[in-house]
């Protein structure tokens, strides 16, 4: 990459972060879960985070949104402005956009009243309920969910699956720079791993970024990554390409594990 | 808990004598013979002993900041009934004013068949639900109510649309009383919708309701008084054979209130189901309490009452099921969930069981929480403020108890549920 993309006010990156740690409450004790993470993401690219459970994908993810649980050190760029300091709706607003691992239930909220507001913060304005309505049919028509869903309560007795389909919605309707996917293929079968799969390439473009997190190679068969990470122990530990993914695949992460050793002892 | 309660000082009564009930008895229309009920009335008022703050049901709501502080002769005159919290109701087949000190001015729909609903005596008490309100305030309301109208449905009636009660808290001292009997295999539904009262209001007010075997009759009971109101609505309800039986209420105004809704299984085979709502806000203390008292074979009975509380607002529960040792295969379950907006709320829920035999199907749930934080979290990650998150997950809340009212009733506890939704949205509550 070249010294100008390094840069994250460079109008190419949609997405960067710099020297990002992530702490969490242990009792009185802060734990570290994101140990110093540089990445930076291209309009156009697809990045996969790759990495055994318990490694702090999730957390990663959850922390770039703003989640307020976890304290967070360094920088996060988003469209070539700092957003690090911002509350999670103005990073929603500004097109940050995560993908659940698992989207809470909200009871007695509809998924239309939901998607309505939803999409009026997002795009600064009301939408008329006629438009409203089509662009509505059209995403549930991409994502092979029923209609009926819409006067449902927000992923309240959904499936596993109807809710990652009804993620997915989000990311088509609202249209984000960048998208966090967290494990989006996680307890999806064969034929929804598929829906999903292509309603993220639908809604991936020369303009917007993603970053998907995943244990798996499965769904990058579909959404075929550009650059592939492997985050182990809170820090990026190899970068790379798709041959990367085949490598994990056939060897597991234990040979990165005692890369990773050598990495960390020799940088100490 | 660790709540402590202080030894009961006897309340400042208002004192009552046989002028005082005379005159309220003229002003409020009451029949000849009303005087000689209320006097009894009067006896029992000085005998009753002020409640026990340590029994559950006055564990929460101190008495005597709720009873009136003096009682005169008010001589009312009707007010402005245009008021935004007091629609009317479509398609209603009466339309009743209460106003303090005056008798009850009725408008029946023209579509109302003749015999269909006829006034009886509003203070007549024979026949009435064994089940009164605590005897202080049940006594109080039969000796000084000054204003109350009876209603009787004919047997076999259906009545062509709710009867819509506006009582109106237009005095300091308001006691408002309502009765319904209906007869047998008929249909009714009454709308009570309590209004108005300012600053040092205070309300006393009773509703008996009987039905007869195998009817169907549904009631609601809208609290919306005026800031600086505080006081006391209980309702009796009395349940025949294969009666049925829905009460539904909403408490959202006044300062300090406390609603008591009390329904007797008489019948074999009856069912009650009570759906309530409460939303208090700034220093708002709500006090419910039910009571389904099981006294017959085959009979069911539901509670679902959910309450937000916000700011520094209280909302209180007592829900007793009592299901007697004759009632056997009976059904009874409660349900009540709570709300809290802030650190500061607070909301207590003491479900008690009193089963006095083994072949009945009973429980009951209660949950006291704040907004699930990933829930808001979710929102936000949509795009939306927190004012905005906190007020759909609220509405969310309550959605599914809203859903169970009748359109009316519903449309009216939106008219006061909706503005509160919009002053969290905007970060005002």
């Amino acid at each position: 990459m070249s010294d100008a993309l390094l840069n994250p006010a460079n109008p190419a990156n949609v997405f960067a972060c710099r020297n990002l740690h992530v702490f969490v409450k242990d009792g009185d004790q802060e734990k570290e879960i994101v140990r110093g993470v540089d990445l930076t993401v291209q309009r156009g690219q697809k990045h996969a985070l790759m990495g055994p459970n318990g490694s702090g994908k999730s957390t990663l993810a959850a922390a770039l949104m703003g989640h307020p649980s976890y304290r967070v050190e360094g920088e996060i760029w988003l469209n070539g402005e700092r957003v690090d300091a911002l509350e999670p709706h103005e990073r929603a607003r500004r097109g940050m956009f995560l993908s659940f691992q698992y989207p809470v239930a909200v009871p007695g909220v509809t998924v239309a009243n939901f998607l309505r507001a939803s999409l009026a913060a997002r795009r600064g304005t009301e939408i008329p309920v006629r438009a409203f309505r089509q662009e509505l049919n059209e995403a549930f028509a991409t994502m092979g969910i029923d209609p009926s869903f819409i006067t449902r309560y927000l992923n309240d007795g959904f499936s596993g699956g109807e809710k990652k389909k009804l993620e997915i919605l989000q990311m088509l309707l609202l249209k984000p720079a960048f998208s966090l996917l967290d494990e989006t293929d996680s307890g999806l079968d064969i034929d929804a791993l598929k829906v999903v799969s292509d309603g993220i390439n639908q809604a991936s473009g020369p303009d917007n970024g993603l970053l998907l997190v995943t244990h798996y190679q499965r769904i990058l068969n579909h959404v075929q990554p550009d650059v592939v990470h492997v985050f182990m122990s809170g820090r990026l530990v190899r970068t790379g390409g798709m041959e990367l993914v085949t490598a994990l695949e056939e060897r597991g992460y234990d040979w990165l594990t005692d890369e990773a050793a050598v990495a960390e002892g020799s940088r100490t | 808990m660790a709540e402590t309660t202080a030894p009961a000082m006897a309340p400042a009564r208002p004192a009552l004598d046989e002028t005082l009930l005379a005159a309220l008895a003229a002003a409020a229309g009451d029949e000849s013979g009303g005087l000689t009920r209320r006097l009894a009335a009067q006896v029992r008022y000085e005998a009753a002993e002020t409640p026990s703050r340590v029994r559950h049901l006055w564990r929460f709501t101190d008495p005597a900041r709720l009873l009136p502080m003096n009682l005169t002769a008010v001589t009312g005159a009707p007010g402005d009934v245009s008021h935004t919290l007091a629609p009317s109701v479509a398609g209603a087949a009466a339309t009743i004013d209460l106003w303090p000190g005056l008798p009850p001015v009725v408008a029946l729909s023209d579509d109302l068949p003749a015999g269909q609903l006829t006034v009886v005596s509003a203070g007549e008490t024979a026949g009435s639900p064994a089940l009164a309100a605590d005897e202080l305030f049940a006594a109080l309301n039969e000796a000084a109510w000054n204003t109350g109208i009876g209603l009787a449905v004919a047997d076999g009636a259906r009545l062509p649309g709710p009867i819509h009660v506006r009582v109106h808290a237009s005095a300091a001292a308001s006691l408002p009383r309502l009765r319904l009997v209906v007869g047998r295999n008929a249909e009714a539904m009454l709308v009570e919708q309590h209004l108005d009262g300012g600053p040092e209001t205070r309300v006393t007010g009773h509703t008996a309701i009987t039905v007869g075997d195998g009817s169907r009759v549904r009631h609601a009971i809208v609290q919306v008084w005026g800031q600086g109101t505080n006081g006391h609505l209980s309702v009796s309800t009395k349940a025949g054979a294969d009666a049925d039986v829905l009460t539904v209420f909403g408490v959202f105004g006044g300062d300090e209130a406390k609603l008591e809704v009390r329904t007797d299984l008489a019948g074999k085979g009856s069912r009650s189901e009570i759906v309530g709502v409460t939303l208090v806000t700034g220093k708002q203390h709500g006090d419910v309490h039910t009571t389904h008292r099981h006294l017959a074979e085959h009979t069911s009975s539901r509670i679902d009452f959910k309450a937000v509380a916000a700011e520094h607002a209280r909302s209180t529960y007592t829900g007793l099921i009592r299901i007697e040792d004759q009632a056997h295969h009976c059904e009874a379950y409660q349900e009540n969930r709570n709300l809290l907006l802030s650190d500061r709320a607070r909301a207590d829920a003491i479900p008690e069981l009193e089963i006095h035999n083994q072949e009945v199907s009973c429980s009951h749930g209660a949950t006291i929480a704040p907004v699930d934080p990933e829930q808001l979290f979710y929102l936000a990650s949509r795009g939306l403020e927190h004012g905005e998150a906190v007020s759909l997950v609220v509405g969310g809340f309550l959605e599914n108890t809203m859903a169970k009212l009748p359109d009316d009733v519903r449309t009216m506890a939106e008219a006061f549920v909706g503005p509160r939704l919009a002053a969290i949205r905007e970060g005002s509550a």
